[in-house]
């Protein structure tokens, strides 16, 4: 079982939102999709998923493409959208009777099944409450578990953890974990949380204006950077000529300031300390403390767009 | 589809209240204005006769639509009538009357006629009562039978032709609001449709088996169902409830109703199809109704307006066809067949806005 995305493109009157973006699952993965706000996830997600025709492009299962034919694809395909896709005026159970209800379940079966996944999402206390009166991470999760109901093999995640509170957050993980172990589910997770990727996934892609920039697991990715170090310094005071000082050294890259900690990368084989402690002298700034540290998907994304992955 | 429906009753029953209220304030204004129409003109009345006899005279007073005859005494009438509370009031006499009045008004003429025509009935009885030597009573039963199954009836619809005005001002108010009120009801459920697109609802729908036109039917169809369900209740508050007969056309009211509740569902869609968001559809659809119902003639008979401009305008609105239905056959009592046009008219305004409107929603990204 192989899902691909072939040279996908979505264009919105002038602008091209996805631009050329080659995407793959195989049966059993967890792969990442990984971008700030706005870099064209959710729509390359709803072309993979049938909802939206692309400009160009091909969307395959199993080399056959499914954007003319897509009932193939949607029988075992589940879908988790980004914003919560319930009637908040139902019960979880009923809602989950419902969704089953439309994918042709019915009586035992449908008991069965929706018992199965209030399990699942931790939900079964709750069961009857309405959906208006959970809390954030409750309906995240029963957003989760109604597409869930068909059993699908492949499924697709919309940034599920968005707006909700850390422990809410990492028993979504666990559960993506868990479907992926228990019933090798392959999961296509997209989040523009760096950790969360770096957590669930085997494979990772990272967008950003409609393009893919990088992809690989995340060695691969982190090797990128091999070449460089990330620096970062704590300093009591942050110092505007020290910062401008930095940003003219040719061997200094992406300088970073946030509150009283600058961060920047600079190639591996130089040492860059003799000369951040000649800069620091020179303008009368003083470290609390300076490290290397081992670079992140985020220093990843820095380097390759100059951008932070999140604003 | 049937699990639309059955979703879309489970919510219903959850959130009545906007349908419930809805109703109501429907039902208490049309009842009020209804009855404020309703209102008899007094005309007191006082007596030289036995009681008896008033009685039985007053008895046959009460007859009228128009006015209410109320016994009391001299003085007082004579106050009321200088006082010009009232506009004429009655001396009831053995063969004859007096009117009272202080000016002569359109309204003291019909009193007058309408008093001597209810003499003039009793002194006919009495007379074929002397002449037959039958009791009084048994011979007023055969009189009024008589005239209410006469041997010879005149067909008079022939001379009433497209001039004829008839303003029922208990119906009308119920019509008017009830047809008004219901594109509430329907444009909202309607909107369900844009909100569970919005809300991502309806793309699961999409992946799931379900076919498209089964999600935009089982919407359609519960719209309209909760929509009919609504006018056929106030009609029947109305029925049972108030003792209103719908000239005896209920069931037709029933049934007329279906062109009517259908064409406000298409063209609900087609508003739906229009908007960009909520906040436009909340700020549109009051707009359009009340248009809509002034234009249509909900709210004041069409049989009013004059103006060459509002009756073409009026020929655009389905509140129209559906008033000129309603009131087509309970009030001016033309059959079905009479009402192949404005029946006609609301089907092809639904199968065209509703075509439209679906076509629209469809292209839209949400
Ligand atoms: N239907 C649409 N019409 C026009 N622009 C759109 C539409 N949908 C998304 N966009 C634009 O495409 C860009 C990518 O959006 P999206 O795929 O939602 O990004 P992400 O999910 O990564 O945050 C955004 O700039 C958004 O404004
Ligand atoms: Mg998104």
């Amino acid at each position: 079982m192989m899902l691909e995305a072939v040279e996908l493109t979505k264009q919105f009157k002038q602008t091209k939102v996805v631009n050329g973006v080659n995407l793959y699952l195989e049966k059993g993965e967890i792969v990442g999709l990984l971008g700030p706000n706005g870099a064209g996830k959710s729509t390359t997600i709803s072309m993979i998923s049938t909802l939206i025709p692309p400009t160009s492009g091909d969307v395959r299962l199993n080399n056959k493409s499914v954007i003319k034919e897509p009932s193939k694809l949607r029988k075992v395909l589940g879908v988790v959208p980004q914003e919560i896709a319930l009637y908040s005026d139902l019960s979880a159970k009923e809602n989950l009777q419902f969704f089953g209800r439309i994918h042709r379940l019915s009586g035992a079966r449908l008991q069965k099944k929706v018992d199965e996944i209030l399990e699942q999402i931790g939900l079964t206390d709750r069961q009857n409450d309405l959906v208006k009166h959970f809390s954030g991470g409750m309906k995240r999760r029963l957003n989760i578990g109604v597409a869930l109901l068909h059993e699908p093999e492949f499924i697709i995640m919309d940034e599920p953890t968005v707006g909700i509170d850390p422990q809410s957050r990492n028993y979504i993980l666990e559960t993506v974990k868990r479907l992926n172990e228990e019933k090798q589910m392959t999961v296509l997770y997209t989040s523009h949380y760096m950790e969360e990727v770096e957590f669930l996934c085997d494979r990772i892609y990272i967008m950003d204006k409609g393009s893919i920039i990088a992809s690989g697991t995340k060695e691969e990715i982190k090797n990128i950077l091999s070449s460089e170090n990330t620096v970062e310094m704590k300093v009591e005071k942050v110092q505007e000529p020290f910062i401008d000082a930095l940003r003219l050294q040719p061997v200094v890259n992406h300088v970073t300031v946030q509150d009283r900690v600058i961060t920047i990368l600079a190639p591996k084989e130089i040492n860059v300390f003799r000369l951040l402690f000649k800069l620091a002298e020179e303008t009368n700034t003083v470290f609390t403390s300076v490290e290397i540290k081992t670079p992140t998907l985020e220093d990843v994304f820095l380097h390759l767009t100059g951008r932070a992955l999140r604003d | 589809m049937m699990s639309i429906l059955a979703a879309k009753i489970r919510l219903f029953i959850r959130k009545p209240w906007m349908f419930v209220i809805t109703s109501i304030i429907c039902i208490f204004i049309a009842f009020i204005i209804g009855t404020a129409n309703q209102d008899k003109i007094k005309v007191p009345v006082y007596s030289s006769l036995s009681k008896h006899e008033t009685n039985e005279l007053l008895h046959s007073l009460q007859h009228s639509d128009l006015f209410a005859f109320q016994l009391m005494n001299q003085e007082k009438v004579r106050t009321l009538v200088s006082e010009g509370k009232v506009e004429a009031g009655v001396k009831l006499k053995k063969d004859d009357f007096d009117l009272i009045v202080s000016s002569q008004t359109a309204n003291t003429s019909l009193i007058r006629q309408y008093v001597q025509k209810v003499y003039r009935e009793k002194k006919q009885t009495e007379k074929i009562a002397e002449h037959s030597n039958a009791p009084l009573e048994e011979v007023a039963k055969v009189v009024n039978n008589a005239t209410a199954n006469p041997v010879f009836t005149l067909e008079k619809k022939s001379f009433r032709g497209k001039k004829a005005i008839i303003i029922d001002s208990q119906l009308q108010p119920i019509f008017g609001f009830s047809l008004f009120f219901v594109i509430y009801t329907i444009a909202f459920n309607v909107f369900q449709i844009l909100k569970e697109k919005r809300e991502g609802i309806w793309d699961r729908m999409i992946l799931s088996p379900l076919k498209k036109w089964e999600m935009y039917i089982g919407n359609l169809i519960y719209s309209f169902v909760v929509g009919y369900i609504q006018v056929a209740l106030i009609f029947t508050v109305f029925h049972f409830g108030m003792d209103i007969d719908f000239h005896g056309r209920f069931a037709e009211m029933l049934l007329l109703l279906v062109p009517y509740v259908f064409a406000i569902v298409a063209l609900s869609i087609f508003i739906v199809g229009l908007v960009k968001n909520e906040q436009q559809f909340n700020a549109i659809i009051p707009l359009i109704s009340v248009s809509m119902a002034m234009i249509g003639g909900a709210y004041w008979p069409l049989e009013i307006v004059s103006s060459k401009v509002l009756l073409t305008l009026s020929k655009f609105v389905p509140v129209t066809y559906g008033m000129e239905m309603l009131k087509g056959a309970a009030i001016y009592g033309n059959s079905l067949n009479d009402l192949l046009y404005p029946i006609s008219i609301l089907f092809f305004m639904g199968v065209v806005l509703m075509g439209i409107g679906i076509n629209l929603v469809e292209r839209r990204n949400v």
